[in-house]
């Protein structure tokens, strides 16, 4: 009779634990995870495939463009003796995979790696100098607004009108004289345009919030109300911006090196090396070309996934 | 405009006044003339005192808030007046000594608890942010006030709030962090603009109760922006009922509330809704507020106001003291020439409330 009685009554948690230990184990003080906001847009990143993709080639050019003198362990600067050149180059083979380029019969793989090292370099340093300088002067003309605003925008209105190839082309030949770090600082202080009037855009909104009221109510100064509470609002767009104008960089310099006015052609950028195989390309040796050329496709093409990827999975609007 | 020398002064502890408003005026030049949003107004708050400015949307009660903290955007607004607080006037203090006022000594809860907290910040790092900006403790010591701060506003388990974002709160719990954050350098005032309008009805009395205990243990002045006379009833000491950017009435809250001497007052105590008037319309005042590009010349209420005549449309009133400095009506019916009139509305039943 005790027997019965117990089975209907409601088991006690040392009973549970004896039936089932596991149940008892996990936590019954369910707490709901909460997530940050980088928790939320990485989960919304993750089930964009594109921008996987894109991510995974970009992290890979620029983990080739980092460690990528590690695998290529022999001087390429080196020509090789006389009696081995071939003036059209050696198509690939399993020695030479990218194969070797006409006249001094460099090994393509390696300008390849070196190219990828450079071109990287420069996109990524002129990006970040001149998403700071956009992020500020987009930042404090549209915070403040009106006289300041006018003039800042009227500065970026003038530089937008001026035709941007042919000054970079005329600023990297004339003050450039082939110097990487020139050439990078005049792509820097040219890119700086577009970004500067998307955060203008972004911030004209943001200063309308409530926050920012409550803020200046509390008594923070406006420089820290745009660098503290504006800027962390504004980010997701501004690292769209940046992520696609490092593409934007690494084709520029491509073509202001292949034209002949950019680094100096002992820097073996990708664009310095398409320009070497410029004269090849003639006598069959397409290998010179195809592989630096696919290079920057897979950087760029990677970088704008990865861009829209991000655009999307850092719209705060977006549900999961 | 002479309101200025009409405001009876009020010199009772002198000693005692907090913030004493002077003919305060604030006005936004915009693209189709200028808008006087407050015009001519004044009032005074004691150390720990309460006070509820009330009018509908758009009277200025908000921009009043507002320019005491300086917070009007000067190219298209512009102010004149005083508003003198602890000996200074703050409409010329320097900016950084404004800074230093905002958030310290004067404190603000906004309207909207939902947007007022920055999103990407979390909850502990903007109190802390406040507390830095007025103390000199270390960042332990910062941790620990806000985390006392929001254990006093009764927010359950402050240590992890702390490093939450505001999406993870309720509405009731941010405008808790937000009364927090107002309160956590222990200001001398604390102005409240609307702040439980965005709450829902239940919420709405805990928070009210929350500031009202808060204000009452800590001696903070109290400033209560609202439109609801429900609220004002139960919070603060005293009211000013504004219209048209000017006060149009003032007293203690029974006064006010019970023997209104305004026709505004009259008409918005009438069009609360109540259990006795249950199956009957409710009773609105006709009308809209004036165009503030065409404000009437002479009583702003005047071409709303069931009692109005020639004198109304002449030219407006004064503030009218009745019997004490402090309770005051800006009415021609309180005018001692007009004494039969005054017999004829003190008489009659409210005109506002509406027959079925």
């Amino acid at each position: 009779m005790a027997d019965t009685v117990k089975a209907h009554q409601l088991a006690t948690p040392a009973e549970i634990e004896e039936l089932n230990p596991e149940i008892v184990g996990a936590d019954y003080d369910v707490q709901l995870e909460s997530l940050s906001q980088w928790q939320l847009a990485w989960r919304r990143f993750k089930r964009h495939r594109m921008a996987v993709i894109g991510s995974t080639l970009f992290l890979t050019m620029v983990a080739i463009a980092i460690f990528g003198p590690i695998l290529v362990p022999y001087d390429f600067y080196k020509a090789p003796p006389p009696d081995e050149i071939v003036y059209a180059g050696r198509p690939p083979s399993i020695a030479r995979p990218f194969g070797e380029t006409g006249g001094l019969q460099r090994d393509v793989f390696a300008l390849v790696i070196n190219g990828v090292r450079w071109s990287m370099l420069i996109g990524v340093l002129a990006t970040v100098i001149s998403s700071v300088i956009g992020t500020i002067v987009g930042g404090v003309a549209g915070y403040f607004g009106g006289f300041l605003d006018t003039v800042l925008m009227r500065i970026v209105d003038a530089l937008l009108a001026l035709p941007l190839l042919f000054v970079i082309l005329v600023f990297t030949k004339f003050l450039g004289a082939g110097n990487w770090f020139t050439v990078m600082i005049i792509f820097a202080l040219f890119g700086w345009l577009g970004i500067a009037r998307l955060v203008r855009s972004v911030m004209l909104s943001l200063r309308e919030e409530d926050y920012v009221d409550a803020a200046r109510a509390a008594g923070v100064s406006s420089a820290r109300i745009i660098f503290r509470h504006l800027l962390p609002n504004s980010l997701s767009p501004i690292i769209v911006a940046a992520t696609l104008g490092v593409a934007g960089v690494i084709i520029g310099e491509a073509f202001v090196s292949f034209l002949g006015f950019g680094v100096d052609i002992q820097t073996p950028t990708l664009g310095n090396t398409l320009n070497g195989a410029l004269t090849f390309i003639s006598v069959g040796n397409w290998w010179w070309a195809f592989f630096p050329g696919m290079a920057i496709v897979i950087i760029v093409l990677g970088i704008n996934f990865m861009g829209d990827g991000l655009r999307d999975a850092l719209d705060p609007r977006a549900r999961i | 405009m002479t309101d200025s020398a009409a405001i009876p002064a009020r010199r009772e502890g002198v000693g005692d006044i907090l913030l004493d408003v002077r003919d305060l005026r604030t006005c936004f030049h915009v693209m189709d003339g200028t808008v006087r949003a407050v015009d001519g107004v004044s009032f005074t708050i004691r150390r720990g005192g309460r006070l509820g400015l009330v009018g509908e949307s758009g009277c200025g009660k908000s921009v009043t808030a507002l320019s005491i903290m300086r917070l009007i955007e000067m190219p298209p607004g512009e102010m004149a007046g005083e508003v003198r607080f602890g000996g200074r006037d703050l409409l010329t203090l320097d900016s950084n000594a404004m800074h230093e006022v905002r958030g310290g000594e004067i404190a603000m809860i906004f309207q909207e608890p939902m947007t007022s907290l920055n999103p990407v910040l979390t909850v502990g790092s903007q109190i802390m942010e406040a507390v830095f900006l007025h103390q000199e403790v270390d960042r332990g010591q910062a941790r620990e006030i806000a985390r006392q701060a929001l254990a006093d506003v009764g927010v359950p388990d402050p240590q992890r709030r702390l490093d939450q974002y505001p999406h993870e709160l309720s509405g009731g719990m941010r405008q808790r962090v937000m009364i927090a954050m107002a309160l956590s350098c222990k200001p001398d005032l604390l102005i409240a603009d609307e702040p439980t309008t965005a709450l829902d009805v239940t919420i709405q009395r805990q928070i009210l109760e929350l500031i009202k205990s808060i204000q009452e243990r800590t001696g903070t002045a109290l400033l209560l922006i609202t439109h609801d006379l429900g609220v004002v009833a139960e919070t603060v000491d005293e009211v000013a009922i504004m219209y048209a950017g000017r006060i149009v009435e003032t007293g203690t809250v029974d006064e006010v509330l019970l023997e209104p001497r305004h026709p505004y007052t009259r008409g918005l105590l009438a069009s609360i809704p109540s259990q006795g008037k249950r199956g009957y319309r409710l009773s609105v005042i006709k009308g809209v507020v004036p165009n503030p590009f065409r404000m009437p010349e002479g009583c702003k209420f005047e071409p709303r106001c069931p009692y109005q005549w020639e004198q109304c449309v002449a030219s407006e009133p004064d503030l009218i003291a009745l019997g004490r400095p402090d309770r005051t009506a800006r009415c021609w019916l309180r005018d001692p020439r007009f004494f039969a009139r005054r017999a004829a509305y003190d008489a009659a039943p409210s005109p506002f409330e509406a027959h079925e």
